[in-house]
């Protein structure tokens, strides 16, 4: 049996990690390969009704603490998108999860619709994106009502396809933006999208170095915030969380699913690791169960929400700790 | 902090080689391999992939032509003119054995410093350039000391040829190991042909849409294999170039649509 196997929105997923939106997601190419390199499942680049061409470059800019980017949701529209999903399903049977953006809840659910009749595994809903405020105004993400109506008419299109919504960790209450989410019929959620949107300053130019001058922030630096977000969703709701936010190893990943997630968003990671990162990771976390004598990831899921020190009931059995095994 | 972390600089010094064709030196604060390339940043304009033409004396030298908006506004840069300089960026030649050195238009420039880089390892090698006319062959002087052979579209500079015809009678009458090729597409679709037919290996350097450099957007990734331009090109050897699907085929446009290949 497969360790790492997963159970996630009624998916069986080989691996817990996915392919985070935004990432080697614009072609059917990159997907099926971050497929082979060991993903449980991949997310599209979010695609919108009509083709984007995005910001100018700079849009993507490395500094110590990970990446910063304002690539402006660039994609070839929802009908050049469904050719390239029609030609990943005809090579590639890793699960398929399609990103979606809209400005508005009338039209998610027209572009949920669209895409639902391409029947890819699950539709991401990124009412997250922190670098196009200045054509869209706030992210859905921001207001719990506006992002209940998003979900609510994604989920009235979306047929039998289960709908996650990518949330920001940057909103009153997490706790319940995610009820909301729930209330309209939200399959799943996933946390977090890119944080900010920040700024880094060329000094020498004395110039934002990004063109759209502000960009999401991601990478390591925004690990513990990804692990706190996912820890207080857990608290609220019993949905299927897929934790996202600067993961670069087996570790990242693991604090994220002690935290409650079910699966983990890699996409940053693979400035510094490559699409190699993935198979690292996965072994990681197979070395980590085997030594802690973990028969599957769902025995380390929600971990840290346990009461109590390591000798409390709670440390053991279900969800539980198991004492290491000893050398014979 | 990572070289590819913006970083601007100023110009030290521009040469002009024709009116429309330029070289900007920089203080070379990262080293650079032949064939990998470095973003140039103008400010409130847009930010593009340049393959580097030398590295010499502490200095990094860009050469561009005037074909788009951006090569326009950079004709226009002085020395003292601060610059966005990033880089390295990808995966450039890997010298190995005796290598047929062959480009065509702009796609001289990055060959103009592994020629450079040939002659410091004292490796064996031979050159075919080609250009639609000898004004427009650049680096001439840098080429005719090494022998090199040149093809023009109008005759005014050696053959009246394609390249491709050079390299190809090169070939036949000489041995290689390897090509070393950088130009438009379909001049490497016929090397490769070349290298395939010869049993020589081949080192050529594609183009695709570039937007983060970095291995991340997907935005270069080649059809087929997704091999990722901007990080493990552009310079792909055979077995890599048996793996792009799009190999001489339209490319992809800002979008990640099928398009066109556009001018910069």
């Amino acid at each position: 049996m497969n360790p790492l196997a997963v159970q996630f929105a009624g998916l069986a997923l080989e691996s817990p990690l996915v392919l985070a939106s935004g990432v080697l997601g614009t072609t059917v190419a990159s997907l099926r390969r971050v497929a082979q390199a060991g993903a449980g499942a991949v997310t599209t680049k979010s695609c919108s009704l009509a083709a984007r061409p995005g910001h100018p470059a700079p849009c993507v800019l490395p500094w110590p603490g990970g990446l910063i980017n304002a690539v402006g949701l660039s994609n070839p529209g929802v009908e050049a998108e469904l050719e390239e999903l029609a030609e990943y399903r005809r090579t590639c049977a890793t699960p398929l999860f399609v990103s979606i953006f809209a400005g508005s809840a009338d039209e998610f659910g027209r572009l949920a619709r669209c895409v639902a009749a391409a029947q890819p595994d699950l539709i991401e809903v990124n009412v997250s994106c922190p670098n196009v405020e200045s054509e869209f105004g706030a992210p859905f993400a921001a207001d719990p009502e506006a992002c209940g109506r998003v979900t609510h008419a994604v989920k009235e299109n979306a047929g039998a396809v289960p709908v996650s919504i990518k949330l920001s960790a940057q909103c009153a209450s997490l706790a319940r933006m995610a009820v909301v989410c729930r209330q309209n019929g939200a399959d799943a959620l996933t946390a977090i999208n890119t944080v900010g949107p920040g700024m880094w300053i060329d000094v020498g130019m004395g110039r934002p170095a990004l063109s759209n001058r502000v960009g999401g922030v991601s990478g390591p630096a925004i690990l513990p915030i990804a692990v706190r977000a996912v820890y207080e969703i857990r608290k609220a709701v019993d949905l299927p969380i897929i934790g996202t936010g600067g993961v670069s190893c087996a570790e990242d990943a693991l604090q994220l699913i002690m935290a409650g997630a079910d699966a983990v968003g890699v996409g940053s990671g693979v400035y510094a690791g490559g699409v190699e990162l993935f198979g690292e990771i996965n072994r990681g976390l197979a070395a980590f169960l085997k030594e802690r004598g973990f028969e599957s990831l769902a025995q380390a899921k929600g971990l840290a929400h346990r009461e109590g020190g390591p000798d409390s009931p709670l440390a053991q059995g279900q969800g539980g700790l198991k004492p290491k095994r000893e050398a014979p | 902090m990572n070289s590819h972390a913006m970083h601007s600089l100023p110009i030290q010094q521009v040469a002009t080689h024709f009116a429309e064709l330029k070289s900007f030196l920089f203080e070379q604060t990262f080293e650079a391999e032949p064939g990998q390339f470095v973003m140039l940043w103008i400010p409130g304009l847009d930010e593009k992939p340049f393959s580097v033409s030398d590295v010499r004396d502490g200095m990094i030298e860009i050469t561009a032509k005037a074909v788009g908006p951006f090569s326009r506004a950079l004709m226009e840069c002085r020395p003292g003119e601060r610059l966005g300089v990033r880089g390295p960026f990808g995966r450039g030649f890997r010298p190995r054995g005796r290598g047929l050195v062959v480009g065509g238009g702009m796609g001289i420039a990055p060959l103009r410093y592994l020629v450079h880089r040939l002659e410091r390892d004292r490796a064996s090698f031979r050159v075919a350039l080609g250009a639609r006319t000898a004004a427009e062959m650049m680096f001439l002087g840098d080429f005719s000391r090494v022998g090199a052979e040149f093809a023009t579209d109008d005759g005014t500079l050696g053959r009246q040829s394609l390249v491709t015809g050079l390299a190809a009678r090169l070939c036949a009458d000489e041995a290689f190991d390897v090509i070393y090729g950088c130009g438009p597409e379909p001049m490497l679709v016929a090397l490769k042909k070349l290298a395939d037919e010869r049993g020589l290996d081949c080192q050529l350097s594609l183009e695709r849409h570039m937007k983060c450099g970095i291995g991340v957007c997907g935005s270069c990734c080649v059809d087929g294999s997704g091999i990722c331009i901007c990080r493990e090109g552009p310079v792909l050897d055979k077995a890599e170039l048996d793996r792009v699907a799009d190999f001489g085929w339209p490319h992809r446009d800002a979008t990640g649509a099928r398009k066109q290949p556009t001018a910069i």
